[in-house]
């Protein structure tokens, strides 16, 4: 609901900010509006939050008993950042998270480069590119164990087949590149939501600019650069940031190829928490470990809410 | 109801009161809590539970299961249970699947008004759901455990008492390992429905292109090595399927025999006289069980490169298109090899074919200290009403189920090619002589049953095995710690779980 506070902000005269009360006032029915939406919320996510947050200064009994649970203020946290494992799974998850979200985002964004062309089957192959998207991560995850298998995978015995090997290569078994196998598979299932977020970015673009430059004698290079990419900065920083806290999350991919092993090379902090919760029943401690992953999700949320302002003042100018 | 048929000379001392007789011990523990039970780790006598005595009993007495229920629970008993199991899925043999839908059948039609709201759960996902569950007051009324896991639940207070006597069985019809796995702190929190340990299996084709004897299993854990590596030079197969999956319960039942056949162990359930309280992963013989599946792995490369991943399922496949050459399994996976050798096609088939011929059973292995084997199994446990979705427990309801469940005809049935029956009655019932004719190999794993131990009875259990032990394995077979770093590791691990819960 507009109202004349925003009316004048849009217009350009100075704003004046009315008392907090009375812009509630004026944004009453907006509030009703979100009101069961924000009480789901409250239920769904505000309450969970606060319990966790409780639970991480407690060591917890394995009933959940909180009559058996004793405070320890910060120790369990404490004991996670002191870890060695916390600095292994920590490691892995930026890797996990930096080269999942930005290669994905290359890929796709070269794709929707080459989506936004007009040529034959264009419709067909978008399609096709989206496959990897719509599949589920369960039903990917067993079907790349095969692929990856390190006695009879696809891979492996294309790889001794052709000769390159002189075995199969051992790719989720192995220490050194059972992460990185994993990161492959997520890049392959995340790719085209980059592809999509980007062709919309696409869109966006006016192809008068484009003409424009074209008069002015620029090429394909000098057009992107100077003409495309700046509109797509906005939706870029989005969908990076999106895809970073997609990546920060995932869980079935690693969990399924690998449950974190072998001898948690592949682990990563989602994995560690559930493996805490849930296989060794260490709810304040992987709930402490969840508060740390939720402030770094915090973080990249706030980023992310930036990012949207600044997108709007980019579409705006 | 049941009634002698015959009696055999060599049958006399299992008649049922010299068997009550003679499990004395058994009832004393119960009176007296765990460690009386302990001294004789699974209360199978070697001498006695010989294949040819398995033989002798069988079929020599009739069940009613009808009105052995129908003594407990009236059998127009109106009620609903919901309940939670580890049962078939796609890839079981289809003689399972089909004694399972008969069991659901047959309990509508003893107990018509009985309605029961059940959940197959896949056995990795099982323990988690359920534990999830029960801390959300979602638990079933009742659910069928593998042996390892109910005593964790009965130690948080999330089973109610439940006995074989609640549902007219006598406590002598089970065997003392199976009852010490649902007992916690001298009460007893379930039934057991199934009891069974594995046997090693090789395929004698690939032993003799190995130029080793193709009808004798390896003697000794050392000898597994040995095999191994000669099967892998001469014929260029993997020899030993190694299982080192962490948190994959199968991880376990396969490496804990090697462990406590060389002296090992996790705490000191090998023991005659187990305390709980002694940690044995960083002893000689846990180090040279390490140092074994090392020298397959890595020195060799011997055992399968995906054993890191591998559950035994993972090992099925290639074992039946003849490019494994030995395991470790119950007396289902020829069931396995069977039917899907049968469901071959094309240039698959006569390599299945070949290998189902081929299949050998035997006895574990020794080691030095001993022959071992995981007396396995699983029980039936009830919640209590306050962790349970309703908030209540059709307790009637729940006996009627069970006495069905694990009495002589259904426990013999739900086990025919896997365990075998928890009521030692089933041994003596017509369907048991059914079965050792028809389930080729039952004789050799049935005879594994005095080598059993039973996995610690303690809560910390389930993470010990399921966790502990596959990381340690993972752990060598990585190269990421020595065998010494890493046994020490993992008994300063338990040290600090036992200590800390």
């Amino acid at each position: 609901m507009a109202t004349g506070v925003d009316r004048k902000a849009a217009s350009g005269t100075p704003r004046l900010r009315a008392p907090l009360l009375q812009r509630v006032w004026l944004h009453r029915v907006d509030y009703l509006y979100v009101a069961p939406a924000l009480g789901v919320m409250l239920l769904v996510i505000a309450y969970p939050v606060y319990y966790t947050i409780t639970l991480s200064f407690f060591k917890t009994s394995p009933s959940l008993a909180m009559a058996d649970s004793a405070f320890v203020g910060f120790d369990n946290y404490a004991t996670v950042l002191a870890s060695d494992s916390f600095r292994d799974t920590t490691m892995n998850t930026a890797i996990w998270t930096f080269f999942s979200t930005l290669v994905s985002f290359a890929l796709g964004f070269g794709a929707a480069l080459a989506l936004d062309r007009e040529f034959v089957g264009r419709g067909v192959l978008r399609g096709l590119l989206l496959v990897p998207y719509v599949v589920s991560a369960v039903a990917a995850s067993y079907v790349w164990r095969w692929i990856y298998h390190s006695d009879y995978g696809v891979i492996g015995a294309l790889a001794t087949a052709l000769h390159l090997t002189d075995r199969p290569i051992n790719f989720l078994d192995n220490t050194h590149t059972a992460l990185a196998s994993l990161i492959v598979v997520n890049i392959w299932k995340e790719f085209p939501f980059a592809m999509i977020m980007m062709l919309a970015g696409l869109q966006t673009v006016p192809e008068h600019l484009h003409r424009a430059a074209m008069v002015d004698g620029a090429g394909p290079w000098h057009r992107f650069w100077h003409v495309t990419a700046p509109h797509l900065r906005g939706v870029s920083v989005v969908t990076l940031l999106l895809m970073a806290v997609a990546n920060l999350n995932s869980f079935t991919i690693p969990w399924i190829m690998t449950g974190g092993g072998p001898a948690g090379s592949s682990d990563i902090w989602i994995t560690q928490v559930y493996q805490i919760a849930f296989g060794r029943v260490r709810f304040g401690l992987a709930s402490a470990y969840s508060v740390i992953l939720f402030a770094a999700m915090m973080a990249l949320g706030v980023a992310y809410v930036r990012a949207l302002g600044g997108a709007k003042s980019a579409r705006a100018e | 109801m049941e009634t002698e048929r015959r009696a055999k000379p060599s049958f006399a001392c299992v008649d049922r009161r010299a068997f009550v007789a003679g499990s004395a011990a058994a009832a004393a523990w119960l009176a007296s809590g765990r460690r009386a039970l302990s001294d004789a780790k699974t209360g199978i006598d070697a001498a006695t539970w010989t294949p040819s005595y398995i033989t002798s009993i069988a079929g020599t007495v009739d069940i009613d299961t009808r009105a052995e229920c129908a003594k407990v629970v009236p059998l127009d008993y109106k009620g609903r249970l919901t309940y939670w199991w580890n049962g078939t899925n796609q890839a079981s043999p289809d003689i399972d699947k089909k004694f399972e839908a008969e069991f659901f059948q047959a309990f509508s039609e003893t107990y018509p008004n009985i309605e029961i709201e059940k959940q197959n759960l896949d056995y990795n996902q099982m323990l988690d759901k359920l534990r999830t569950a029960a801390l959300g007051n979602a638990a079933p009324m009742a659910a069928r455990l593998p042996i390892l896991w109910g005593v964790e639940f009965a130690a948080k207070g999330q089973l109610q008492e439940f006995s074989p006597a609640d549902v007219g069985y006598p406590v002598e019809d089970y065997w003392p390992g199976a009852m010490k796995s649902v007992a916690w702190q001298r009460k007893t929190y379930g039934v057991p429905t199934n009891n069974e340990t594995m046997g090693f299996i090789w395929n004698a084709a690939l032993f003799k292109a190995a130029g080793l004897d193709p009808e004798k299993a390896p003697p000794t854990w050392a000898d597994v090595v040995a095999y191994s590596k000669t099967i892998k030079d001469k014929t260029g197969k993997n020899g030993f399927g190694l299982v080192a999956r962490a948190n994959a319960g199968n991880t376990p039942f396969r490496f804990m025999p090697q462990i406590w056949a060389n002296g090992g162990g996790a705490l000191d359930e090998a023991d005659d006289h187990p305390t709980y309280k002694k940690i044995l992963l960083d002893s000689d013989g846990t180090k040279l069980s390490l140092q074994q599946i090392v020298d397959m792995y890595v020195r060799d490369r011997s055992a399968p490169a995906s054993a890191l991943t591998n559950t035994q399922t993972e090992n099925e496949d290639p074992f039946l298109a003849g490019n494994l050459a030995m395991m470790i399994g119950h007396p289902l996976e020829f069931a396995y090899m069977l039917d899907h050798a049968k469901k071959a096609t094309g240039a698959d088939k006569p390599i299945a074919d070949a290998v189902v011929a081929d299949m050998r059973y035997g006895q574990m292995p020794m080691g030095k200290a001993r022959r071992a084997v995981v007396f396995g199994g699983s029980n039936v446990h009830v919640f209590k009403p306050d962790v349970v979705d309703s908030g209540k427990v059709d307790t009637m309801a729940a006996k009627a189920f069970i006495a069905f469940l694990t009495g002589p005809e259904w426990s013999t049935k739900l086990s025919w090619d896997s365990s075998n029956p928890s009521n030692l009655r089933g041994f003596k019932s017509v369907w048991m002589k059914q079965r050792l004719a028809q389930i080729k190999f039952l004789d050799v794993t049935t005879s594994m049953l005095p080598y059993g131990i039973p996995f610690p009875v303690v809560p910390e259990s389930a993470e010990i095995m399921n966790i502990v032990v596959p990381e340690m394995m993972q752990n060598v077979l990585t190269q990421k710690m020595s065998v010494a770093d890493a046994s020490a590791a993992a008994a300063k691990r338990v040290k600090d779980l036992i200590g800390e819960l």
